[in-house]
């Protein structure tokens, strides 16, 4: 579990389209945090970002499995660590 | 459970079970094979969220088996959410099949873990298990059995065979559901000893409603701070535990309250899943992804939204076509036929009952039937392969601008078809307030309906090189005043933050034609029920309104003048034409018409327009039946050369451009608000609308026609 300190850095909304991460943390003043916590953004969940919607503001968003479609500004209060290629 | 002893399962033979699961899942499609037609839709009390229910026999047992919304988590973030958390902590139901999509089992068993936690005997059904072996996935059943305290069984639901295992699994369980299997699911250490801390608080408040359901519960519920659970009076007492664990837990682990119980959950579920599942290969989504690559392309998806929309519709009207002229001649045959049978001397009045107002009013709009049916076909195969969810996805961007969502776009454009099942189709949007916004604009699409009437007036009025332009432009001030209308109410009414914006696209899969049937006809039986009461009703009440009271005694003596008039064919129809009209103004549409002219004189209407505007709210294609009845034109339809002549005789194109403005902006027709308030749940929703599309299409026309008197824009005929 990482600390709320940690909870800095990139956000998914920059993250590159194809590149894999790992959850760190929810920006605590992000809107719905429980609902994405549910959908499985907590720390240590794997994230891609497969594509980004014609005319802006969604993003869809691989993740245990699955692919979710949210905003990117709510994307913004997610917190990740690009992994390394090889780590996969 | 202490309440099962009197009726103990051994005796018992009826049986509540509750089906539960994500969205996708597969539920919908095992609750049809479970209960097949024998089902209740409705809705939840105060949301618009839809409740089904169903029955089935089952060795000798009878179940009722409710289907939950589908769902990702037994919190409160979405109404359906709150709907089922609701549902399960009523007491009554004796157990839960837990619909998992075993191709995903770590996201789906997250809803498992908090479902568990409430001890009704449960039973999880792995579905989809055809694909997930074909993903290579393999379970230890045994160890999950054991890990959730529930019997598993695999189950293929859009197969017989498949749901064969769970029908058998289901009555071995209900023969004992006093002994059900304890759930091991561990939040660690700290988490436990602050569940068990508050779970102990609530066990001494003792609060008699829920004591089927066991503290810890609660406990981990109020420990995420969940809103459902909030509003329980009963455990404020039990408030101040609560907060002093949750400081602690915050401390040691540094972690807010509302997530941290989320990532508990998911790091059990994916020891357990490490555990007992195990993948052999990595790749099932592969075809779905490289069709997605396609379907969701930032310059491809627009387009090709766009063509599917126009494959839709084509399928839509030009299919249905021909079965819509079988239908016309069906009713057209029936009428002839009961009048011919039925004697003109035999009761003369419920004989023209029966074939201009029944057969007629009910013929009129069966006719639409094939069109309905088509529609719902068409967004059954949209739906059922999971590319509505890539529709929303792709049109998001435009729709938001307006104030609405790309689920709203589907619906919208449905409406140029019917605004009742466009309504219908608005169940796709989870958000409520854009759902309730989608529905209040809907009416403006201007529905099919509303053509007859532009098709009458356009070529009465306008000359052949502006008639398309009319056309589009009718349509287009439908569509403009829409999303201004959305806009202006996301801005005011509904004014804040809606609800947060996840939706999962879930793979691609091959619908099947059963399912399709299924769901085409389920909507399809509404638009029926409509006719058949609805439509049924008003073409009797506005036959007997366009009747009664009859004239006895006339201005003149139109008889003897016929007579006198003998073989001038022009002066005899003039002459009945006449006599005709002093029959309607007599009537009580003719008197409604005089009394309310005044009000209507403003925007350029005369009382018979006025009446046929009133017609139109049974169904706005009633406005054209009506003006034919009103100009003595007989059997008027849209291709009445003799009735356009008529009309130009009396109106201005202005007027004409009036009465059309004012029929695809005012109130719509009965079944649209009848729908409106069935799925907004609301009388008071229905009447406003009714009242400020009103006052909306009033206030458009009165500007337009005083405009256009002013300026002296088509007060006078063209050409």
């Amino acid at each position: 579990m990482d600390s709320l300190e940690k909870v800095s850095g990139a956000s998914l909304a920059e993250l590159p389209i194809g590149i894999k991460a790992e959850v760190t943390g929810i920006s605590p003043q992000l809107r719905g945090r429980k609902k994405f916590a549910d959908a499985g953004i907590v720390p240590g969940t794997r994230v891609t970002v497969e594509a980004s919607a014609p005319f802006g503001g969604l993003i869809r968003v691989r993740m245990l499995d699955t692919s979710m479609a949210l905003h990117r500004d709510d994307a913004a209060g997610i917190m990740i660590r690009e992994l390394e290629v090889a780590h996969g | 459970m202490a309440e099962n002893i009197l009726t103990s399962p051994a005796y018992r033979s009826k049986f509540r079970v509750a089906l539960a699961g994500n969205p996708n899942c597969g539920k919908t499609c095992i609750f049809n094979s479970l209960t097949g037609a024998r089902q209740h839709v409705g809705n939840y009390p105060g949301v618009t969220v839809e409740s089904k229910s169903g029955s089935f026999t089952l060795n000798d047992m009878e179940i009722e088996l409710i289907d939950l919304p589908g769902v990702y988590s037994l919190s409160s973030s979405s109404p359906e959410e709150a709907v089922v958390f609701r549902e399960l902590t009523k007491a009554g139901i004796d157990l839960v099949i837990n619909v998992i999509d075993s191709t995903i089992p770590q996201r789906s068993l997250y809803l498992t873990t908090q479902l568990a936690e409430l001890h009704i005997p449960m039973m999880l059904a792995f579905n989809m298990s055809d694909d997930a072996r074909k993903k290579g996935l393999q379970f230890d059943i045994k160890k999950l059995e054991t890990y959730f305290g529930s019997p598993i069984v695999q189950t293929v639901g859009n197969t017989v065979s498949g749901v064969k295992v769970l029908k058998d699994k289901l009555a071995e369980e209900l023969k004992h559901l006093d002994d059900h299997g304890v759930p091991m699911l561990s939040y660690g250490a700290d988490f436990d000893e602050a569940i068990n801390a508050v779970a102990s608080r609530i066990d001494e408040l003792d609060v008699a409603r829920f004591r089927h359901i066991p503290a810890r519960f609660f406990a981990i519920k109020l420990l995420e701070k969940d809103t459902c659970v909030m509003q329980i009076d009963e455990f404020k007492p039990a408030w101040s535990e609560v907060d002093e664990q949750i400081l602690h837990l915050r401390e040691k682990h540094a972690i807010e309250a509302d997530t941290f119980m989320a990532d508990r959950r998911y790091a059990m579920l994916a020891g357990a899943c490490r555990d007992a599942i195990s993948s052999t290969q990595e790749k099932r989504r592969e075809i779905s992804d490289r069709i997605d690559l396609v379907m969701t392309n930032k310059f491809l998806g627009f387009p090709l939204f766009l063509a599917i929309m126009y494959v839709t519709f084509w399928f839509t009207f030009t299919c249905a076509d021909p079965l819509m002229g079988y239908i016309e001649e069906f009713f057209g045959w029936l009428g002839e036929s009961v009048g011919s049978v039925w004697g003109e001397e035999t009761l003369p009045f419920i004989r023209s009952m029966v074939i201009d107002g029944i057969i007629s009013g009910v013929g009129g709009v069966i006719v639409f039937l094939p069109n309905i049916l088509f529609l719902f076909f068409a967004i059954a195969i949209l739906e059922e392969s999971g590319y509505m969810s890539r529709a929303a996805f792709v049109m998001d961007g435009v729709m938001r601008r307006f104030g609405l969502q790309g689920k709203s776009f589907v619906p919208l454009v449905l409406g140029f078809g019917c605004t009742v099942p466009a309504i219908m189709a608005t169940r796709t949007i989870e958000s409520e307030r854009d759902r309730k916004i989608t529905i209040l604009v809907l009416p403006l699409m201007s529905c099919g309906a509303r053509l007859p009437i532009y098709a009458l007036i356009i070529p009465a009025f306008f000359a052949a090189k502006y008639q398309a332009f009319t056309m589009w432009l009718i349509y287009l001030i439908g569509v403009l005043i829409a999303l201004i209308g959305a806009r202006l109410m996301k801005s005011t009414l509904f004014k804040g933050d809606g609800e947060v914006y996840l939706m999962e696209l879930p793979p691609y899969r091959m619908p099947t034609f059963k399912s399709l049937m299924f769901h085409m006809w389920d909507r399809g039986r509404m638009y029926l029920q409509k006719a058949g009461t609805i439509i049924l009703g008003t073409s009797i009440l506005l036959f007997i309104c366009n009747t009664y009271p009859e004239k006895q005694n006339f201005s003149r003596d139109y008889d003897t003048m016929i007579e006198t008039a003998g073989e001038d064919a022009e002066a005899v129809t003039a002459l009945e034409n006449e006599k005709q009209a002093e029959v309607m103004e007599y009537t009580i549409s003719g008197r409604v018409g005089k009394t309310l002219e005044p009000l209507f004189k403003p925007i350029g209407f005369d009382w018979k327009i006025t009446t046929a505007t009133i017609g139109a709210l049974a169904a706005k294609e009633v406005f054209v039946a009506q003006m034919g009845i009103l100009y003595s034109e007989g059997e008027a339809d849209e291709e009445s050369d003799g009735l356009r002549a008529k009309l130009r005789q009396n109106y201005s194109p202005l007027q004409a451009f009036c009465i059309m403005l004012f029929c695809l902006l005012s109130i719509p027709c009965l079944a649209t608000l009848a729908i409106i308030r069935r799925e907004l749940n609301s009388w008071k929703m229905a009447f406003v609308e009714a009242g400020g599309l009103f006052a909306l299409a009033y206030i458009v026309t009165f500007v337009v026609y005083q405009l256009g008197t002013l300026l002296n824009i088509g007060t006078r005929m063209l050409g």
